[in-house]
């Protein structure tokens, strides 16, 4: 081992706690690039396994000439299958009283389908004696399995069938009711394979058709998406979906997007705050050094060589990071592909941990080592031997700080504090870097807080001011007002209001959006309308739409759009009245009566809202208003926003993980910062303990220093905190959710306070270390 | 003045203890400026820092203008040194953001002295005119008469000095040498000097000499030399 490996192994044993504090950013960098990035491919590759196995429809088309759709399809080449289902969404009971809303999915008598198959988890196909299979989610909730029963509701009433078996399904991976209903309550919406003929029985009304295809697999998609739209538009279907646009696909792969987003977001933050922390203490190591660097150089040791020797610093820091990081994310990733898949009981898990990322991983931290070292590095072969071996300050302008100058009762402060507040300014780079610190550090909280502020308060706002309805309960028949009068006379219901819930499909010039259609009485109290912030009525004509649609059908207020509901054989063309803002879903509001109004006088409610009276207990409600012959399915809001919660659990937890080492890695900064400062002081520290000033002044100066730079870097950590928490959320944000940015004004307190008390914290081994600061040693010998 | 009864610094224990003082007695007197020779190791900036309370002895006695700070504890010494010694090192350690003024004024206001006295003692070291310059714009003598007036500002009875000349040259190193010869005889002051530059032991009204942590000799001089007529 050379001289300088010796000296090399002999500074990083001094430094032991900073380097430790730069090898633990690193390895968290490359850690979690590593988990995120393994968890990004696992989870697309399980996806893709399944939905090959399972053949699942590339294109899915609902309603319509299906016939003429089927030959058109059958026509296009690129397409390699085509077959036809049927689909209805049907009060179900389950475990003898519970009513919910059923999705009843066609699926073939006897063997299974070519197009989209199931999964048969448990049981058998279905068969004429029990021909229905329960979808996982639905089976696992109420602990349905072979052999039990299930009501549903036909034309003469409830009939009982039995079930086959449990499925999965890759089209219902995430049983999601719709796009506008990404998030399902478990306990108001399944869904259940059943046989051909037992959809044959459900009246048309209740039922459609849809039309499977399959691509393939040699093809492109989008020109055949495109292709088909079309067939589908000219032969009068309400819907064509592609797979990317499945509710449950597009659910899942929001959460995709999101971890491919992070995987490439985290390692750039946690690395360059590494980088960061090594740059500091490279460069005061540097400046510690100069003596010996002068020295060396003097002596004869090539610039090469010097330079070789402190970029070693950096690279060896990304080193023992990558070795430890690397394996660390590849396990973390197959962990949490592990846990995301079986939190949402998905079959099909791949679980590698990749080479090829474990090497980007490392390739990661060797530039951002690199990268970092390389300034100081260059800075030692630059220094003039003869100058570094003098103890002389280097020459300078020096002068008061700009605040000196604006505020001249400030040139009256004693030298010491003049000295604390020139501190800031002294250094360019020392204050530069600290500060790019803080910065970072609260860039980090901030994210990581304000998202999850954001998603309480949107979920707040979505469940407490624009739905208002503690239940809904859907009807066997229409919502009459003799059916609304009987639901709001029974005890413990505060108020109910008819709700026509139609799917529809709306036409701009340029676009289509399918959704839901709601027709709301003019003055609903179960419903906000929120239009630019505002909570206003509903319009007497034309239509609110939700706020994506803005963008995705390209039209603005006073614009026209064409809407179809093909349930009410309503073909109208509406003004845009306002676009409602809301955070789950995409809907069209529209007054009842005016649709009412639309559909040539017909009572089209199908559905009542309801709020309990206060002291009315969920569970007693949902049993006396289940009860009555004429609800089919109930719908509990709380329990809805439960669900919701729930779903939000996993991202809460993986955003809370990040929180927490955000700021482990704020403190790690913070400390490598503010211990570099101090070390540069030594000898400063040294003359004014020698002059008699006491151990406790110069902490409190150094401190003051200190929290003066780390409040410097605070508000411009907030504004970079507010828009990477913007870009966070935006990256999560569709016509499915729309998470706006809110962060409480708590939290920026919070997290300034936070800040601060890691920069107190972080320099506390420092401060103890001028407590224990050696003053002979340090007058003697000024290279500490 | 300065009392030293048997004092011993040892650095560790064991076989690789290092004995910096090995029971020294000495006495100075008020206002005279006394010269520490000796070659490296031989103990005299140890000796230095002892008696201004950097240092604690590890046995002897110790008393420092009228006060014995053999039994003092850190808090006490640090005390001690704000009210009755001023240091001057080799390396000067001003504060490169405060000017040469303020640079005193820091050690000013630790004893409650005001910007007269900053400036006086400025004046006294002939700096008044670069009371605004920072240590950046001075030159090496001038860095080094900006610590002397910074030591001197508190008026302590006792200005120990290591080295003032190791980073400068002849004629600036003279110009401190001359300045601090001046606060000997014109204040009154006990100044005591530690140096390896035999030459400047010509300036001292006595002449010590240390070797191995001991008294090799004690010397008056009959005439001290001024600090012009040093050379080295």
């Amino acid at each position: 081992m050379s001289i300088l490996h010796r000296k090399l192994r002999r500074d990083l044993r001094q430094r032991r706690s900073q380097f430790a504090a730069v090898i633990i950013t690193i390895v968290l960098g490359i850690a979690l690039f590593g988990a995120t990035y393994d968890a990004y491919q696992n989870l697309t590759d399980s996806y893709h396994q399944l939905f090959v196995t399972l053949n699942t429809a590339d294109m899915t088309i609902a309603g319509g000439q299906t016939d003429a759709i089927v030959q058109a399809a059958k026509g296009v080449s690129g397409v390699a299958d085509v077959t036809t289902r049927t689909v209805a969404d049907v009060p179900v009971q389950v475990n003898g009283d519970h009513k919910m809303l059923g999705r009843l999915v066609g699926i073939p008598s006897g063997s299974q389908p070519s197009i989209d198959k199931v999964d048969i988890l448990s049981g058998v196909y279905p068969d004429a004696s029990a021909p229905v299979l329960i979808e996982q989610h639905m089976a696992k909730h109420f602990d349905l399995k072979a052999g039990d029963t299930i009501q549903i509701l036909g034309p003469s009433g409830w009939v009982t069938e039995k079930i086959a078996g449990v499925a999965a399904s890759a089209e219902y991976l995430w049983p999601a009711q719709s796009r506008q209903q990404i998030i399902p309550s478990f306990d108001d919406f399944g869904i259940v394979f059943a046989d051909e003929s037992l959809l044959a029985t459900i009246p048309s009304s209740a039922a459609h058709q849809e039309v499977l295809i399959a691509y393939k697999s040699d093809v492109g998609t989008a020109g055949l998406d495109r292709l088909l739209e079309d067939f589908a538009t000219n032969n009068g279907a309400s819907d064509a979906t592609p797979l990317a646009d499945l509710p449950s696909n597009a659910a899942l792969s929001e959460d995709l997007s999101g971890f491919q987003e992070m995987s490439l977001m985290f390692p750039l933050l946690f690395l360059a705050a590494a980088g960061m922390a090594t740059y500091v203490l490279l460069t005061r190591l540097v400046l510690s050094q100069r003596g010996q660097i002068g020295l060396l150089m003097a002596s004869g040791f090539r610039k090469r060589t010097i330079f070789g020797h402190y970029l070693e610093f950096g690279l060896l820091a990304a080193i023992v990071g990558a070795v430890f990081g690397a394996p660390l994310g590849g396990l973390l990733g197959s962990v949490i592909s592990k846990m995301y898949t079986g939190a949402l009981s998905i079959p099909a898990t791949v679980t590698t941990a990749r080479l090829s990322t474990a090497l980007i991983g490392v390739t990661f931290a060797l530039v951002a080592g690199a990268l970092s070292a390389l300034a100081p590095a260059m800075r030692a072969t630059r220094l003039i031997p003869a100058q570094a071996m003098r103890g002389l300050i280097p020459a300078g302008k020096g002068g008061a700080t700009w605040i000196e100058r604006f505020v001249p009762p400030l040139r009256r402060l004693p030298a010491r504090w003049k000295a604390v507040l020139r501190g800031v300014g002294r250094n360019r780079n020392r204050t530069i870097s600290t500060v790019v610190g803080v910065v970072l550090a609260v860039t980090l909280i901030l994210t990581f807080w304000g998202m999850i502020d954001s998603i309480q308060v949107l979920l707040s706002r979505q469940f407490d001011l624009v739905n208002s309805q503690n239940a809904q309960v859907y009807l066997t028949g229409q919502a009459t007002p003799e059916v609304v009068a009987q639901i709001a006379a029974e005890s413990g219901v505060a108020h109910a209001e008819a709700v026509a819930d139609l799917p529809a499909s709306i036409q701009s010039a340029t676009s289509q959006y399918h959704t839901e259609l709601l027709g709301f009485q003019p003055d609903t109290k179960l419903h906000s309308f929120i239009v630019k912030g505002h909570d206003v009525p509903l319009p007497s004509s034309g239509v609110y739409l939700g706020t994506s649609l803005e963008k995705d059908l390209g039209v603005k207020v006073g614009d026209t759009v064409t809407i179809d509901v093909p349930d009410a054989n309503i073909h109208t063309t509406q003004t845009v009245a306002g676009f409602v803002n809301e955070p789950l879903g995409t809907y069209a509001y529209i007054s009842l009566p005016e649709l009412t109004t639309l559909a040539g006088g017909t009572n089209v409610a199908n559905t009542v809202y309801l709020t309990y009276a206060p002291g009315a207990q969920p569970e007693t409600m949902r049993n006396e208003l289940s009860a009555l012959p004429v609800v089919g399915a109930f719908i509990d809001s709380n329990a809805l926003q439960s669900m919701a919660e729930q779903f939000m659990g996993l991202f809460y937890a993986f955003v809370g993980v990040m929180l927490a080492l955000g700021g482990l890695m704020a403190f790690a900064l913070i400390y490598n910062t503010i211990s570099a400062n101090v070390a540069e002081r030594a000898s400063e520290v040294a003359m004014m303990r020698a002059g008699g000033i006491s151990r406790h002044t110069i902490s409190r100066l150094l401190t003051s220093e200190n929290v003066l730079l780390t409040l410097i870097g605070v508000v411009p950590g907030l504004l970079f905190g507010y828009v990477f928490a913007y870009y966070g959320l935006s990256v999560y944000s569709s016509d499915l959710f729309k998470w706006d940015l809110y962060i409480r004004p708590t939290t920026y307190v919070f997290t300034v306070i936070a800040i601060v008390v890691a920069a107190l914290l972080s320099q506390r081994p420092v401060l103890r270390a001028v407590q224990r600061l050696d003053v002979a040693t340090v007058v003697r010998e000024r290279s500490l | 003045m300065i009392d030293l009864t048997g004092v011993t610094r040892t650095y560790g224990d064991g076989p690789t203890a290092v004995h910096a003082l090995k029971g020294v007695d000495l006495s100075v007197e008020r206002g005279e400026f006394v010269v520490v020779l000796g070659p490296s190791g031989s103990g005299k900036t140890t000796m230095l820092n002892v008696i201004g309370g950097i240092e604690e002895v590890t046995s002897g006695r110790l008393v420092v203008d009228g006060v014995d700070i053999t039994t003092m504890n850190e808090d006490e010494r640090t005390e001690f040194r704000r009210s009755h010694v001023g240091f001057v090192f080799q390396f000067f350690n001003l504060i490169p953001t405060l000017t040469a003024l303020e640079n005193v004024q820091l050690m000013a206001e630790l004893v409650g002295r005001n910007h007269d006295d900053s400036l006086t003692a400025l004046d006294a070291v002939g700096l008044a005119d670069r009371a605004d310059h920072f240590p950046g714009m001075l030159s090496g003598g001038e860095q080094q008469r900006v610590a002397i007036a910074r030591a001197l500002v508190k008026q302590p009875p006792i200005l120990l000095v290591d080295e003032p000349t190791g980073s400068l040259d002849l004629d600036t190193g003279r110009q401190v040498l001359t300045q601090l010869r001046a606060v000997s005889d014109r204040d009154d002051r006990t100044v005591l000097l530690v140096t390896h530059n035999a030459a400047i032991g010509g300036m001292g009204d006595r002449v010590i000499r240390l070797h191995s942590g001991e008294i090799a000799s004690i010397e008056p001089n009959t005439r001290a030399l001024r600090a012009e007529e040093v050379e080295w």
